[in-house]
């Protein structure tokens, strides 16, 4: 099933099919050519394709899933919230994976979510009434500020 | 996204990939990527056309290359563009699999 958005453009639902990802790469790409630098750019596109295809992919309880994005601009830094229904999954409380040195021992997977807290300025989880919310934010480079 | 294979000199498979290497981008190719890789020893893989690329597509390059490298073969990225090779770089495929910019160099490192 795929909800509508409505008419609000900082808002996209999404239904439970990789598809969906399609049509989350050209909302962004519209959020993306609006005076974004190159670097937040592909963080933002990288970060919300990374979580979103995660919560298609493993987050179904009973088929039924529904996934909402929001994008907030504030000053020189975007806001991403992305809420879904799935089970629950915090990916802040996620080890990063031991990167392999040599292609022998390298595992495959569970690469997402570490390259989305690598290019994310910073990531942060709640379980808030039976949903997942994760706050990305990214910082345009002359804005970057330490972590709170 | 698009997926097309040329025979170049010396044995050398060259895949070449256009698009978007995103989730959907790569399940649409791993079939056709896996097929090359099982039948080919010397593959270069050439993502200059490539615009964007997630764990998914990494996923798949780092499975075609142990394929090859278990027949004793060698897999190589051609990849010039900045963001591609930077997404590379923060998930350490370049200390895994070879990744050139030019391709004159990555030919020559699959003829040695």
């Amino acid at each position: 099933m795929t909800a509508m958005s409505g008419s609000d453009p900082r808002r996209l639902v999404l239904g439970n099919h990789l598809a969906e990802l399609n049509r989350l790469a050209v909302w962004i790409e519209g959020w993306a050519q609006e005076s974004v630098s190159p670097d937040v750019s592909l963080a933002l596109q990288l970060c919300l394709e990374e979580a979103v295809a995660n919560i298609i992919m493993y987050g179904a309880i009973d088929g039924g899933l529904e996934i909402a994005v929001e994008l907030e601009r504030r000053g020189q830094t975007l806001i991403a919230r992305i809420e879904d229904n799935g089970r629950p999954f915090d990916p802040t409380q996620k080890p990063p994976p031991r990167l392999a040195t040599t292609l022998k021992d390298a595992k495959i997977g569970n690469l997402g979510i570490y390259l989305a807290r690598s290019f994310a300025s910073h990531m942060d989880y709640e379980r808030r009434q039976g949903r997942n919310r994760l706050t990305l934010r990214f910082d345009e480079p002359q804005a970057a500020s330490p972590q709170p | 996204m698009e997926i097309a294979a040329e025979d170049l000199t010396d044995g050398i498979a060259k895949v070449v990939l256009r698009g978007r290497f995103d989730t959907t981008g790569a399940v649409q190719v791993e079939l056709p990527f896996n097929r090359i890789v099982t039948e080919q020893r010397k593959v270069l893989v050439d993502l200059s056309a490539v615009s964007f690329l997630t764990s998914y597509a990494i996923r798949v390059l780092l499975i075609g290359a142990k394929i090859v490298n278990s027949k004793n073969g060698k897999l190589v990225i051609l990849c010039p563009d900045g963001k591609v090779a930077k997404v590379l770089k923060t998930a350490g495929v370049d200390a895994l699999i070879p990744v050139y910019v030019a391709e004159s160099a990555a030919i020559e490192a699959l003829r040695l």
